[in-house]
């Protein structure tokens, strides 16, 4: 399966489970813009899967008022870029409701999707990685996989789980990412990053669609610097998995400063992306750097 | 030889007639100066009268309409041109079919007056006076590009011109902020804010009405109406239709947007209303688009090609246009086909450029984040690259 296909088997294991589960989005009924709920509605109805007009805050307040009821609530925004309109709703409301109402209420069973990250003539609004500002919102998780296998196993966690969740699909590889995915359904932990190579000189974090240039990077470092390389997916961003990537007292063993590759400080380019976005050159180059520090 | 000679003597002596013949021919075409038309009567809400129900065009104006819109035409079928042949990249959503709107909504207000819409803004782009050489060379991405090259087809600018904008509905509070100034100012200038069918259920659209009818901004909310919100159909997104009416306290009238006097007068009406003082006032234009939301949809997969077919032979606007100025003989046939022979030089010219012009040096990667302040580092992908920011 690709990772559109992932995504589509998830969404299927879950509204067979769960009868209180529904989908509902911009376009979500025919298919969705990147195909991913195509067939559910002809399979379970259409008041399980539904369109919503064009309306991010009330999308995201809509499920929010579904998830409080006990049902579970799969919301989809078009794309990451357009998820801002809602941020009140997830940071003042979804993430807060359990914790100001003495755990009265909660909307745990809402998850939101959103196509997320660059893909090469996206320009400003529909290349964003807007995971970082809610990075630091107490009561919400965030996680970004880097493949199909690892798209459904999140992705159920994230159904499953008691905590209003927003998961990031890397929109570049809707298609380009094709492997194995079992049928059934299965889990794959939250809050758990994933060592995918295991090093002993460096090591490399990634989320998403970067983990596979910086395994990328890796593999460049052990051929031409004979450099071994430890490369970490974070997979769950918030809360994330500090245990993996720095075991305690670390800061004090470090023999280079924590180098940071990412985008620019500028808002994502149009005609510029080819120089803006953290290529496996600028990473190898980081890379020679921290080795030669 | 000789033959040779002949011919090219007798090419020669034809290139000279030509001229005057066709001067003979614009002379002999009996033009009227002006006609006066019967446009369609706009559906009113909370308005006692409505614009007038005739219009009358020159001989002046009505060239000018046509040859706007036809440039528009010609303007967006190039794009797509280009972006088949992958010189324009991302995204670029075409207005073809709705010139009347860009076009009626410049006559009927002046040049110092400001207009802002969301990303189907090639036309208004053309019609605020950007040239059509920096339009497409925005849209390929290069120095020559009204916005440095940096914007795209969705974020493009010019004076009293406020894009070009991404985000759906995002443009309503901005136009009522660009009214509120104008109020201010005591300029007697307005602000004609654009959106779509789809923007007109986001709740920032509310919101911006309402601030516009309690502080009696001079804001003309224009809803176009092109039926379909990418491929969802207005029916199956609004509680109700009645687009015009959906500024529950704000006066609205429905336009037939196909139609560019009816656009004009409506415009006029409008613009009218809000120098006069009396507050905000929304505008409904019915019209259609021939292509797809963008270039990546096909634009069939919730239309039949019949009901675009039907509206392109029935409701086109250059073509509605055309008509009139044949049939009260403001111009005639080959006239408006020498200004359609030039209006293709100025867009394949246009094209040309946009095509070989270079694209903005890497160094302006960093410009015009900040403004004032003392060139700092912008930090690149690691920490070793850096550009420098200039305001």
């Amino acid at each position: 399966m690709n990772l559109f296909q992932s995504i589509t088997s998830a969404l299927d294991n879950s509204l067979a489970k769960d009868p209180t589960a529904v989908i509902f989005g911009e376009d979500v009924a025919f298919g969705g813009v990147f195909r991913c709920t195509v067939g559910l509605r002809d399979k379970y109805g259409k008041d399980r899967v539904f369109n919503t007009p064009l309306c991010e805050q009330g999308i995201v307040g809509f499920g929010i008022g579904i998830a409080v009821t006990g049902a579970t609530a799969i919301a989809e925004i078009q794309f990451a870029d357009y998820i801002f309109p809602a941020f009140d709703q997830i940071v003042n409301e979804a993430a807060k409701y359990r914790y100001r109402s003495g755990d009265l209420f909660n909307c745990g069973s809402l998850t939101i999707r959103a196509p997320w990250g660059c893909v090469g003539h996206g320009a400003l609004y529909h290349s964003q990685s807007p995971e970082a500002f809610f990075a630091h919102c107490p009561g919400i998780k965030v996680v970004v996989p880097r493949s199909p296998f690892q798209a459904k196993g999140l992705l159920l966690s994230c159904i499953e789980d008691k905590n209003p969740c927003i998961f990031f699909e890397p929109k570049i590889l809707y298609r380009a990412a094709v492997e194995q995915v079992p049928v059934e359904p299965y889990n794959i932990p939250l809050s758990q990053a994933e060592v995918i190579q295991e090093g002993s000189d460096i090591t490399l974090v990634a989320w998403g669609t970067q983990v596979h240039v910086v395994r990328e990077v890796a593999s460049m470092a052990k051929e031409k610097l004979g450099v071994s390389c430890e490369v970490i997916d974070l997979r769950t961003i918030l809360p994330w998995d500090v245990d993996t990537v720095c075991k305690e007292e670390c800061f004090l063993n470090l023999e280079a400063p924590i180098s940071r590759v990412c985008g620019y400080d500028t808002p994502f380019p149009h005609i510029f992306e080819p120089f803006y976005i953290p290529d496996k050159w600028k990473c190898y180059d980081a890379l020679r750097k921290m080795i030669n520090y | 030889m000789r033959k040779m000679l002949a011919a090219f003597v007798s090419r020669v002596l034809t290139g000279v007639t030509q001229k005057p013949a066709r001067r003979v021919l614009v002379a002999s075409c009996n033009y009227s100066k002006d006609a006066t038309f019967e446009i369609r009567n706009c559906d009113l809400y909370r308005l006692e009268g409505g614009p007038p129900v005739t219009a009358v065009l020159t001989r002046e104006d009505g060239l000018k309409y046509h040859r706007m819109m036809l440039a528009v035409r010609r303007l967006e079928l190039k794009a797509d041109q280009l972006y088949k042949q992958k010189f324009i990249r991302g995204f670029c959503h075409l207005c073809d079919g709705q010139e009347a709107c860009c076009v009626g909504l410049e006559a009927g207000i002046n040049p110092s007056d400001h207009v802002i819409t969301s990303y189907r803004a090639h036309g208004i782009c053309y019609t605020r006076g950007l040239t059509a050489r920096s339009i497409l060379a925005e849209l390929t991405g290069r120095r020559g590009g009204c916005a440095k090259g940096k914007g795209g087809s969705m974020h493009m600018y010019a004076k009293n011109f406020y894009g070009g904008n991404g985000i759906v509905g995002a443009q309503g509070p901005l136009g009522a902020g660009v009214a509120l100034a104008c109020k201010y100012k005591g300029n007697s200038e307005i602000c004609l804010t654009l959106y779509g069918d789809g923007a007109a259920n986001q709740g920032q659209i509310a919101e911006a009405f309402n601030m516009a009818a309690l502080w009696k901004l001079p804001c003309v909310f224009i809803c176009e109406n092109n039926r379909y919100a990418m491929g969802t159909a207005v029916e199956r997104a609004a509680a109700s239709t009645d687009y015009y009416k959906r500024g529950n306290f704000i006066p609205g009238l429905r336009v037939d947007g196909m139609d560019v006097l009816c656009v004009r007068e409506a415009t006029k009406f409008a613009a009218d209303y809000c120098r006069s003082g009396k507050g905000p006032i929304l505008m409904e234009l019915q019209t259609y688009r021939y292509h797809g939301h963008s270039m990546s949809d096909p634009g069939i997969s919730y239309r039949t090609r019949e009901e675009i077919q039907d509206v392109r032979s029935k409701s086109d606007p250059i073509k509605l246009l055309k008509d009139k100025m044949i049939n009260s003989k403001l111009a005639c046939v080959e006239e408006l086909k020498e200004i359609e022979v030039e209006v293709r030089k100025e867009i394949d010219d246009a094209a040309q450029f946009a095509t070989t012009d270079p694209e903005p040096p890497l160094e302006e990667l960093g410009h015009h984040i900040y403004s004032d302040n003392p060139s700092f580092e912008v930090r690149g992908a690691n920490p070793w690259i850096k550009f420098k920011s200039l305001s």
